[in-house]
């Protein structure tokens, strides 16, 4: 493999797209550092390469990590995600996360649960998820408690919509500060949403109009920078005369 | 089998609610109207006969290829025509590889019965020796991704494919006069097929026990929708085919009303296919003209002129032809050995509405080249025979090197029915050339 002249001591791919196989940094030239690898980064002996396609991040002074949107998801310990019910077992559901593989939900993991108030879910219920357990081959884990017990949140989401993205979109959804397309419609409109790490977004409105609004337009906002994305969620808002 | 469980696409109770909800109140979750189509686009290949449509995120691909064949026996001078579908499995996760299954069958069938039994294609003059030798037509529907209303998305893509599908034109010969001779495309022009008219399939997904009715459903809404039904019709108002298959019933006004707008669709949709096969049929006449030699001598002033009317025109997209290695290499073949003999293919030279459109043929000929390969050797020739004309070609070659089909698109409209008109004389021509040495 080529060394090419990316590997100083600070790489000069941070913010560009790599592709697995590029070398980013080569150990032997630096001196005395600690690194943080996060996703998407492999060490080889000397050098640290890219294992995954996308854009190589760095958070000063030394955090480097591969940012890449997928449209299936590979379970994390500790994501949030949303999922779909897809059968009930005796002491399990079954949920779709769109993993490789179906997650188990103990029907236990609830707040104040015991085997006489387990919740009735149905094929097809939206269920919003924490992540507990995650190998690789192994089916995940989920839980609807945060780590001490309360639900937090967690649980069945009823009414609304959900609709399918990318796992990159859902996590510009995420970001802080606050994603500008969610900034720009919430200005006008009042919605609540639930992004899933896994690629489902699922958005409430008081009216059918305005959940498809927002739901088109978050949509759209998945290659727009923040000015596009403030510029086009304005367009939509004026065609349908909500200002 | 949790495996499978795992990859099939699911729809949850919020959404099914959600999508009811907003037809009662006449809206769709993408925001069209209860009877608007979604995009369309209708690309062609490389080949003759091949084309690719996308309608919102359904995307198909159709291929028509011809062979000769045994008629049958209670058909001897008729030729055949049949469908084959192939779901791919990348199209959708219920999709499998192998057998096909009731929804390839009903889709193959839908169309089939759309394009034959209707006697959209005209099968007797594909018949080449009664009851021996026929064509047989074979159109092939790859189904590519599956984002709801396939039957509607291949059909236009098998009529576009039809319509710019060629075949060998055949004569009957030999010692016996039995004998049947193809003839190479080369050296006799391949044939299009008679299509008598354009059968039109249009699906509709019912709600709420028939009381809303939506057309070109997309990939929830069918799943959500528990009745389904196409129409073919024609834009002359006759009905081709009716397909309701399962569900709950549908009253009959409720079928009438849906032969009706339908029949609307149906015009409207036979339009913009018949304007990109045109548009396509334009632009590869354009390209087949550009093989005569003296035009490329030909291309002093007028081009910029050219360039600028022709860039105001919009048109859909097309893939350009990329048939032009073997044009590019005979093209540089016959400058060389005609640059002393151009005075005897001075017919074109003198003809006027020619030389107002060679420039665009020769700027169209550049154009491919940047994605082609043999762009160096016809570069050269073209600056061998006029350096002033060089600067407004690399302008334009860089102006449309980001879009090519585009550019080759835009110079097509003006000259277009002459280039029809010229075409097969021109190419006569240079076989008599080419017979002579």
């Amino acid at each position: 493999m080529d060394v090419d002249t990316g590997n100083m001591t600070q790489t000069n791919l941070v913010d560009k797209v790599v592709v697995p196989g590029d070398v980013v940094l080569d150990l032997t030239k630096m001196e005395n550092q600690t690194i943080k690898l996060g996703s998407g980064l492999h060490q080889d002996c000397d050098y640290i390469s890219v294992m995954q396609a996308g854009k190589l991040r760095l958070s000063k002074p030394n955090k480097y990590w591969v940012e890449s949107s997928q449209k299936r998801y590979v379970p994390r310990l500790e994501d949030t995600v949303l999922g779909i019910v897809v059968e009930h077992r005796s002491d399990n559901f079954l949920v779709d996360i769109k993993a490789p593989n179906l997650a188990f939900l103990p029907v236990l993991a609830f707040e104040g649960g015991t085997r006489r108030n387990i919740p009735k879910f149905e094929t097809g219920t939206l269920i919003y998820a924490r992540v507990v357990k995650a190998n690789g081959i192994m089916n995940p884990e989920l839980s609807c408690t945060d780590a001490s017990g309360k639900a937090a949140e967690f649980g069945q989401l009823k009414n609304g919509y959900m609709f399918e993205t990318s796992t990159g979109l859902a996590r510009m959804l995420l970001s802080s500060p606050t994603c500008p397309v969610l900034e720009a419609l919430g200005k006008k409109i009042s919605f609540e949403t639930a992004v899933g790490l896994n690629g489902r977004v699922w958005v409430n409105a008081s009216s059918p109009d305005d959940v498809i609004l927002v739901s088109n337009a978050i949509m759209r906002s998945e290659f727009l920078s923040g000015t596009q994305q403030r510029i086009m969620a304005e367009k939509l808002l004026e065609r349908l005369q909500k200002s | 089998m949790e495996q499978r469980w795992a990859n099939t696409s699911r729809l949850t109770i919020n959404e099914k609610q959600f999508i009811e909800e907003a037809l009662r109140s006449e809206i769709r979750v993408d925001g069209r109207r209860l009877y608007d189509y979604r995009r369309l686009t209708i690309k062609f290949g490389r080949e003759d006969g091949s084309s690719e449509v996308q309608l919102g995120e359904t995307h198909v691909m159709a291929f028509v290829t011809g062979q000769l064949m045994q008629p049958y026996r209670d058909r001897p001078n008729e030729g055949t025509l049949a469908i084959f579908t192939e779901f791919s499995p990348m199209a959708d996760p219920s999709f499998e590889p192998g057998r096909p299954g009731e929804a390839a069958i009903e889709l193959g069938r839908v169309i089939d019965r759309g394009l034959r039994e209707s006697r959209a294609v005209d099968m007797e003059s594909l018949c080449v020796v009664a009851g021996k030798s026929v064509w047989a037509i074979r159109v092939d529907l790859h189904i590519i991704d599956n984002g709801g209303n396939l039957i509607d998305a291949a059909n236009i893509a098998a009529l576009a494919a039809l319509s710019t599908f060629r075949r060998p034109e055949c004569s009957v010969g030999g010692d016996d006069n039995q004998e049947i001779i193809v003839h190479d495309p080369e050296v006799r022009d391949p044939i299009p097929l008679t299509i008598h008219h354009f059968p039109i399939a249009v699906t509709f997904a019912f709600f709420q026990e028939g009381n809303t009715l939506v057309i070109d459903p997309h990939y929830k809404e069918e799943a959500v929708s528990g009745v389904r039904m196409t129409v073919t019709v024609n834009s002359n108002g006759d009905v081709c085919t009716i397909q309701k298959a399962g569900g709950e019933g549908i009253l009959s006004g409720d079928v009438m009303r849906c032969l009706r707008i339908a029949s609307l669709k149906a015009s409207e949709m036979t339009t913009k296919i018949k304007e990109a096969v045109e548009t396509y049929n334009a632009e590869v006449a354009l390209k087949k003209v550009k093989r005569h030699p003296s035009l490329i001598a030909k291309k002093i002033t007028v081009p910029d002129v050219e360039m600028k009317e022709a860039s105001f025109q919009k048109t859909k997209e097309l893939s350009a032809d990329m048939e032009n290695s073997p044009n590019q290499t005979s093209t540089s073949l016959t400058t060389t050995k005609d640059r002393d003999t151009n005075a005897s293919i001075g017919r074109p030279l003198n003809w006027d509405p020619y030389s107002s459109s060679a420039p665009a043929i020769v700027s169209s000929s550049t154009l491919p080249e940047l994605v082609g390969t043999s762009k160096d050797a016809n570069e050269d020739q073209m600056m061998q025979t006029d350096e002033e004309y060089d600067p407004n070609l690399k302008k334009d070659q860089i102006a449309s090197a980001t879009g090519v089909s585009s550019g080759i698109h835009k110079q097509n409209s003006p000259p277009k029915s002459l280039k029809d008109a010229v075409k097969p004389k021109h190419k006569r021509k240079k076989n008599a050339e080419r017979g002579a040495r």
